[in-house]
């Protein structure tokens, strides 16, 4: 059976010439939980967007689920991986929460009211009951966060590919969310130079660098070599104190 | 930043609410093109829409304060439009304001022009005041006015909360500098904050748009259902429309 994701050689160059992927290549089976880890500018968010087609790569290939990622498989590709963007602000565009969730299934074809009856159930779902209504300024941070992750859920992809999901939370809120994360059972491919998060979340690391991968392994065995977390700025060289981070900070647990 | 109180009594449970948007949309804009089409003179017919308008604050538990503080603002726009009929209006002289005189008839269209703002305004006040902006928008959408009038209503209204709150930051970040002091400086200061605020809007529409594209976007911005009407709301509407009608049709027959 092909992969869920199959990334080959991917690379792309941003409109100054600076090089943003170099060679990229990697595949994500189906119901893996994968982090892409590396630190600011280490190509993650432009990865991710070349997985339904909002970049166009200069070289390489991108596939999901068999379809490659072109012109005339975009719709299909965009179906099937919910791409949640670094700032929920970005997400939510509509005037209430409720037209922003049913967005895509609308755009996917979905009559008005099965669209409206999905957008309730995934907001029922993430625990967002009674601000269907609201426009996304009159909600917190993590009702936001929530929000946007509602907003792609509700479309049933079969790839979540999150960008620093947690990226903006207070603790309770990121626990929050990441509690919720574990439950889901889409495929997760998530960006973040959050460890902890990494850690509770997924069982395999990709370690991003300069728009290449340096490291592809289980996650324990990224999280336990202190010198390539250090070499690509995901730990600071200096903190020599406490060894390599925890890979399951006490109450996170990722369901296995 | 919060605008709740503008549509504060958008919550407020009251016969107004309880229609449905479009149908409160309809209705002002009777009472407006109603009061508009009063002939000349005709203050008996005003004064008449003027108290269905009350009647309809009173129903919908807006207060009297709240109108007229709102209605300060759009006021002042309709004097400085309407003054000029005071001394162009000809008629027999009342005042003189230096080379100007101020005519009866003048006095009396600049009066009723006053009166009929009024009256339209307030029906507008009672609109925004008891209808969330999003129902606006789903309201002036299932009126059928053009999709991309709606869509950018619909999307400005989001990301205006966006921009003021961009431009708030950047103020706020100026200021912890020291930033603004002397008429110059705080000039200079207030053009850098809007090229950065705009910049940064153009790039946050970007991204928005991006956002569009990876849930589906084709360019049409699909629209929901709207709330259903109920026969109490339709035969509420329909008598409205219908005073409105026979009070203006009256002054015509009178005048």
């Amino acid at each position: 059976m092909p992969p869920l994701l199959a990334v080959r050689d991917l690379a792309f160059h941003y409109p100054d010439g600076t090089p943003a992927l170099r060679g990229i290549s990697f595949d994500v089976e189906r119901s893996e939980r994968v982090a892409l880890l590396g630190s600011t500018g280490s190509g993650k968010s432009t990865l991710l967007q070349h997985l339904n087609g909002l970049l166009t790569p200069d070289a390489g290939s991108v596939t999901v689920a068999g379809f490659a990622v072109a012109d005339d498989t975009v719709r299909e590709v965009r179906r099937r991986v919910g791409l949640v963007f670094q700032d929920p602000n970005d997400q939510l565009f509509l005037p209430t929460l409720l037209e922003d969730v049913a967005f895509g299934p609308l755009n996917n074809g979905v009559d008005s009211h099965e669209a409206i009856h999905r957008a309730r159930a995934i907001l029922e779902e993430l625990g967002l009951v009674g601000v269907e209504s609201r426009p996304a300024h009159h909600l917190s941070g993590g009702e936001r966060r929530l929000a946007a992750l509602a907003t792609v859920l509700v479309s049933r992809p079969d790839l979540l590919a999150l960008d620093e999901p947690t990226g903006d939370l207070d603790a309770v809120s990121r626990s929050r969310l990441v509690r919720l994360l574990t439950t889901r059972p889409e495929t997760l491919l998530t960006a973040t130079h959050d460890l902890h998060v990494a850690a509770a979340l997924c069982e395999r690391g990709v370690v991003l660098h300069r728009g290449v991968v340096v490291a592809d392994r289980p996650l324990a065995d990224v999280l336990g070599d202190r010198e390539l977390l250090e070499r690509h700025g995901l730990a600071a060289p200096l903190d020599r104190s406490g060894g390599a981070p925890s890979t399951r900070p006490s109450g996170w647990r990722r369901a296995d | 930043m919060s605008f709740h109180h503008l549509d504060q009594y958008a919550t407020v449970s009251s016969p107004v609410t309880r229609a449905t948007p479009t149908a409160r949309v309809l209705a002002a804009t009777a009472i407006a093109v109603g009061t508009a089409a009063l002939p000349l003179g005709a203050w008996e017919h005003l004064g008449i829409l003027a108290g269905l308008v009350v009647l309809v604050a009173a129903a919908a538990h807006v207060p009297a304060s709240l109108i007229l503080r709102r209605l300060a603002g759009p006021f002042v726009f309709v004097l400085a439009a309407s003054t000029g009929l005071l001394f162009l209006v000809p008629g027999t002289p009342l005042i003189h304001v230096g080379p100007f005189g101020i005519s009866d008839a003048g006095l009396q269209r600049f009066g009723f022009v006053l009166g009929r703002a009024s009256v339209a305004l307030t029906a507008a006040v009672i609109l925004v005041s008891t209808t969330s902006f999003p129902e606006l928008v789903q309201a002036l959408r299932q009126l059928r006015l053009p999709g991309a009038v709606t869509t950018a209503l619909g999307l400005g209204y989001r990301l205006l909360y966006l921009l003021v709150d961009e431009l708030e930051r950047l103020q706020r970040a100026a200021r912890s500098r020291n930033a603004g002091g002397g008429t110059t400086r705080r000039r200079r200061l207030l053009v850098g904050i809007t090229a950065a605020g705009l910049a940064r809007a153009f790039s946050r529409g970007e991204r928005t748009h991006r956002a569009m594209l990876a849930r589906g976007f084709v360019g049409d911005l699909p629209s929901l259902a709207p709330k259903s009407w109920d026969l109490g709301t339709a035969l509420t509407l329909a008598v409205l429309i219908v005073v409105v009608i026979a009070i203006t049709l009256s002054a015509h027959v009178r005048s």
